[in-house]
């Protein structure tokens, strides 16, 4: 069976072109992941057993804000299968405070000790023969609260009268800095029109189908500690790890397994970590830790930006954007773990696709009564595009021009490229007014409009949304703390490896230090080594490193694992194909530069007959050093690292912050919506995006991720919020509350692909995990507008929940702004 | 999310379950579908120590429409699932509001595990079944040891999840009465997302004389207060109407009188009340059409 689908990649991809000559990269390569996840064989935390092997449960706080009098383990403890009953005190004696990133003095613990911070926060934590009796224990635990003023709204967090949520602090506004970059007030000075809007974009969260979990076993008579999780960062902080749990780091071992979606949700997950390490510490067995979908929603990673914007935009009298001014009033809930990252992530592409010539960013993160914030694809970008799409449509509506021609206008030019932004990040290429033109092309703009009209004469209200947005790919973890003036760590490459091995038999097997997130390592990796090397991707062997292994890998996040995993991998690729092509010339008695690999087959240039295959070749390296050259050592193995392939420092007075973000995507979406004024209730008929990630490495591949992320932008359009009732209770515990959209809420999703290839990567691809996410949610905004516009309704909060749209009608109608 | 420890008793008729629910009285609960049960148990909102669960007893399954010496009745037994009811002839011929109600009840996967009566005894004041069952005059067959009797829906529904029921008690059927010539009936209602408990929801049953003349009107409502409820204002306001526009709008209008919402995160008391208008506005106009013979 071949693993290539039939079809030529111009039918998969929806319009033709070139794929420099390439016989792999592009294809839609059937995925190398499916087989495994389809027949339900892949390992997840949740199928790890070991002999002996314990199940925790956690205890967790009812109350927002509350001083723990007292807690009574012992009803807990006599049950019959319970093995430790543990406090935030007694599990501090074991396990250390989780690692952060912020450089303010936020202490966090992943059990609480003497004060709990948020609902859902954990008291207490139990470790039992099975998860039943687990959670028996936990129902036994007595504890005393004094409940305290529960800390709710942002702004009056601010207040320097407001409780303190950390006594560590001065003030619960953990980090303020404002950053100009350009001449902001001379710009706003000569603007002819400053549109603005107060817009609000509430916590929503990543929600991955499988919850985060350890399985955690100690090794008291050599002081190791082995340990199977979810987390993404096995090969990239395993030091950090090891310090939490108490363990040299020369002494743990992380094994990952496969994750059931993560959405950047799972990048750390320390508290999960922290809670299996310090039950193993205290039982001496196994204990495996899995969040049920209660813990995850209320107390893990799982919450992504939660934003009040003042926004203003200056244009010329012809619509020349020439500044932007940003205000963020940001609810980081109890604790800080993540620092800025979010804001440090935004800085990438504040401006969007246009030609801003300046910027102020002022940022306010502020601590409340609620979970932190973690990662959620978009990652601090997927509300600043919410914003400046929406100021670009209110100019459009005030200065009368053609929100296509208002976007035209501004758009960064392809001749312009590299382009480099006022806060510094550079964008590699792109080609924004064709992917506009083909946006609306397929579409149909005109069908659409002439339906409208005449759902508009029944007294219907279509609307027809547009919204043309970057996607910052190819992250650099230096965001999430270069914001600081004296960031508590350098800038990093933030590296990603690989190790490639030919054996004696010339099979090929590659190594990742990634591990399976639910996206396609395996996929993108075989495909690359089948290009190097022309053999069948369905020939290379893909395996996972643990954190033993040297291996070095951030992983998928910041949409950067195929330009990672694609750099890696090549560069191994090319240095054990030359040393074979120096073996191969060798033993052929000819010059190296006259052999060339065709097909997994190293042949004289010009008389393919003479030849070696891989395993000949891979024979004598193993096992006949004798016949390969003299200089050569014995093997065919090579570790290649990427480091990240254009990235610069900060500039010391943060004028600049560098180019950290640089292969930048772009994407025009135009959903279809119909929106009942009087229920409130939008529904979405049509979506058409069109998509330019530069070369694009697989095509099915890239579908999916967009896809996927339009749908999260649908919830997060009009559905997905964390609610906090006013004495701080989480009003959103379960997916009863907390919706997604299902298949009956997601129209057909039309989508095409132009390729501007980045000059920066390998094959020119640029990444492409968040683009869907990134611009869904203010297109759809964008489209309930237009329905509504005869209503006088202007959008600047999502989701856009059926009591919202019913009060934003009733607010147009009062003349409210 | 698992459930404390319990007793699972599995009784072969309903003699047995009887003798069992009496045994047990309110510390037991009993299992049908267990689409609301479970859940409950899972989050040990409700941690009975004892599950009856009468999924073997012969006889509740039964789903009939009876011609004796009154009208037809509808009788649907207690392990007669929704996707049952809403695949039968017989109701769609009889009761066509509990096809269109039940339609809007989470997915067809759930539909197949989940009964009527099930729905109906759980009394969640948001869920579609109670209320269509309200609007369609219907009652409530339960039994006990000590013997059988019938509650009019509008008294078995007496609170958020709570019933007539008294310990020792289980619901065997549902009866819903037959309609008299000139009946058209329409159920509405606004979910979050599809298959979603509505925000609110209408039903409504609406008979016109020869005249054209609105002679019966009865509107129930969910979502809109502690327990499924007639909106008995819009209903007066509709009997002895034309049923025209300005009736159904006047009905509309007082939709919501006397409603006491409770307000989550799908909907505030006030949303709830605007909704509870809207929907009877279009929930009634329908059904007055249908009245009419038109579609």
């Amino acid at each position: 069976m071949s693993t290539v689908e039939d079809r030529p990649t111009t039918d998969t991809t929806g319009s033709p072109r070139e794929n420099g000559g390439r016989r792999w990269v592009g294809r839609s390569v059937l995925r190398k992941e499916d087989p495994k996840l389809l027949a339900g064989r892949a390992v997840y935390v949740g199928d790890v057993a070991l002999p002996g092997m314990l199940h925790g449960a956690v205890l967790r706080s009812p109350h927002a804000h509350a001083r723990i009098v007292s807690i009574d383990t012992s009803a807990a403890e006599a049950i019959p299968g319970v093995a430790a009953v543990l406090t935030g005190a007694q599990a501090a004696e074991l396990v250390n405070p989780m690692p952060a990133f912020c450089a303010e003095p936020v202490p966090q613990t992943a059990i609480a000790i003497e004060r709990v911070r948020y609902p859902g926060e954990a008291v207490a934590i139990v470790a039992a023969t099975d998860r039943y009796v687990a959670e028996d224990a936990c129902a036994a635990i007595k504890v005393e609260y004094e409940v305290l003023p529960a800390v709710v709204d942002p702004e009056a967090a601010m207040a320097p009268d407001a409780t303190r949520i950390h006594e560590t602090l001065d003030s619960n506004v953990a980090f303020h800095r404002t950053l100009d970059f350009g001449d902001v007030d001379a710009d706003v000075a000569r603007a002819h029109t400053v549109v603005r809007t107060r817009a609000r974009w509430h916590r929503m969260g990543a929600q991955p189908m499988e919850t985060a979990g350890a399985v955690a076993s100690w090794n008291p008579f050599d002081q190791s500690m082995t340990v199977y999780s979810n987390s993404n960062f096995h090969n990239f902080l395993p030091w950090a790890f090891a310090g939490m749990l108490g363990v040299s780091t020369n002494r743990l071992r992380m094994i990952p397994c496969a994750v059931g979606g993560s959405f950047g949700s799972k990048h750390f997950i320390t508290k999960v970590l922290a809670i299996a390490g310090a039950l193993t510490k205290a039982t001496g067995r196994p204990v495996q830790y899995l969040e049920d979908r209660v813990d995850n929603i209320s107390a893990n990673d799982n919450v992504g930006c939660d934003r009040i914007y003042d926004a203003e935009l200056a244009l010329t009298e012809d619509g020349e954007m020439i500044s932007l001014t940003l205000r963020i009033i940001d609810d980081y809930g109890a604790y800080f773990q993540f620092a800025h990252g979010q804001h440090g992530n935004a800085m990438a592409q504040p401006t969007g696709p246009y030609r801003i010539g300046s910027l102020r960013y002022d940022v306010s993160c502020v601590l409340t009564n609620k979970v932190q914030q973690g990662f959620f694809r978009g990652a601090g970008a997927d509300p600043g595009n919410f914003v400046l799409e929406r100021l670009v449509d209110k100019a459009s509506e005030e200065l009368g021009i053609d929100r296509a021609e208002i976007r035209r206008r501004n758009f960064i030019a392809p001749e312009q490229f590299p382009f480099k932004t006022p806060p510094g990040n550079v964008y590699d290429s792109g080609d924004y007014a064709a992917v506009l033109d083909r946006a609306l092309e397929i579409a149909g703009i005109d069908k659409w409009r002439a339906e409208q009209e005449r759902l508009r004469a029944e007294g219907r209200y279509l609307g027809i949304g547009l919204a043309t947005c970057q996607e910052r790919t190819g992250y650099n973890a230096s965001e999430w703390w270069f914001l600081y003036d004296n960031p508590p760590l350098p800038a990093t490459s933030t590296p990603e490896s690989v190790k490639l091995d030919v054996d004696a038999m010339g099979g090929v097997r590659v190594e990742i230090g990634c591990p399976l997130w639910g996206n396609s390592p395996e996929t993108v990796v075989s495909q690359v080594v089948a290009e190097e090397f022309g053999i069948d991707p369905a020939d290379v062997s893909v395996t996972y490193a643990d954190s033993t292994t040297g291996a070095m890998s951030a992983g998928p996040g910041g949409s950067r694992l195929t330009i990672m995993l694609s750099g890696a991998t090549r560069g191994a690729s090319r240095t054990i194909r030359d040393k074979m092509i120096r073996i191969a010339a060798h033993a052929m008695e000819m010059d190296p530069d006259d052999v060339e690999c065709v097909d997994g087959t190293f042949r004289a240039k010009g008389a393919p007959s003479t030849s070696m295959s891989m395993a000949e070749i891979g024979m004598r390296a193993h096992l006949f050093f004798h016949d390969t050259p003299e200089e050569e050592s014995s093997g065919l193995v090579a570790v290649h690292t990427y480091d990240h392939p254009y990235s610069t420092p900060p500039s010391a007075d943060r004028k600049d912050m560098g180019a950290f973000y640089p292969m930048v995507s772009h994407a025009c979406h135009i959903p279809i919506v119909e929106v009942d004024p009087e229920t409130g209730v939008v529904t979405l008929r049509a979506y058409y995006a069109v998509n330019d990630c530069g070369t694009l490495m697989n095509p099915t591949l890239v579908e999916g991720q967009i896809v996927g992320g339009i749908v999260q932008g649908i919830g997060a359009a009009l559905m997905e919020e964390y609610r906090y009732g006013e004495d701080g209770s989480l009003d959103t515990p379960t997916f009863r509350e907390y919706l997604m959209p299902s298949m009956h809420e997601v129209p057909e999703i039309v989508v095409e692909h132009l390729e501007t290839p980045s000059p920066f990567t390998e094959y020119g691809v640029k990444g492409a995990g968040e683009g869907g996410r990134l611009v869904a949610p203010t297109a759809i905004a964008s489209a309930v507008d237009d329905a509504l516009k005869p209503l006088g309704v202007w959008v600047d909060e999502l989701p856009m929940t059926p009591e919202r749209v019913v009060g934003m009608v009733a607010g147009a109608r009062e003349g409210r702004p | 999310m698992k459930p404390a420890a319990f007793a699972y008793l599995a009784p072969r008729d309903l003699d047995e379950a009887l003798d069992q629910l009496a045994e047990h009285g309110a510390d037991a609960r009993v299992l049908a579908g267990g689409q609301s049960l479970v859940r409950l148990m899972n989050a040990r909102l409700a941690s009975p120590a004892v599950v009856v669960d009468i999924n073997r007893v012969p006889g509740l399954d039964s789903l009939a429409v009876t011609n004796g010496s009154g009208p037809a009745t509808l009788r649907l037994g207690a392990t007669v699932r929704q996707r049952t009811s809403e695949l039968s002839p017989d109701v769609a011929a009889h009761a066509p509001l509990l096809v269109e109600a039940g339609a809007h009840v989470a997915h067809a996967p759930v539909r197949s595990r989940g009964t009527v009566v099930g729905s109906v005894a759980f009394a969640d004041p948001s869920a579609e079944l109670p209320t269509a069952l309200l609007a369609l005059d219907g009652r409530v067959v339960v039994r006990s040891r000590a013997g059988e009797r019938t509650i009019e829906a509008d008294d078995f529904f007496t609170g958020a999840f709570t019933n007539a029921l008294d310990a020792g008690e289980m619901v065997v059927a549902i009866e819903v009465p037959g309609s008299p010539p000139g009946t058209g009936s329409a159920f509405v209602e606004v979910a979050r997302r599809h298959g979603d408990l509505p925000v609110c929801g209408v039903a409504a049953v609406v008979t016109r004389s020869d005249d054209g003349r609105v002679s019966s009107a009865r509107i129930a409502l969910c979502g809109a207060d502690e327990r499924p409820v007639r909106a008995r204002a819009a209903e007066d306001a509709l009997t002895g109407s034309d049923g025209g526009a300005d009736a159904v709008a006047e009905a509309a209008a007082r939709a919501a009188d006397g409603l006491s919402p409770r307000g989550d995160c799908h909907g505030s008391p006030d949303f709830r009340r605007h909704l509870a208008r809207i929907l009877t506005g279009r929930a009634v106009s329908t059904a007055v059409h249908r009245a009419a013979g038109e579609a």
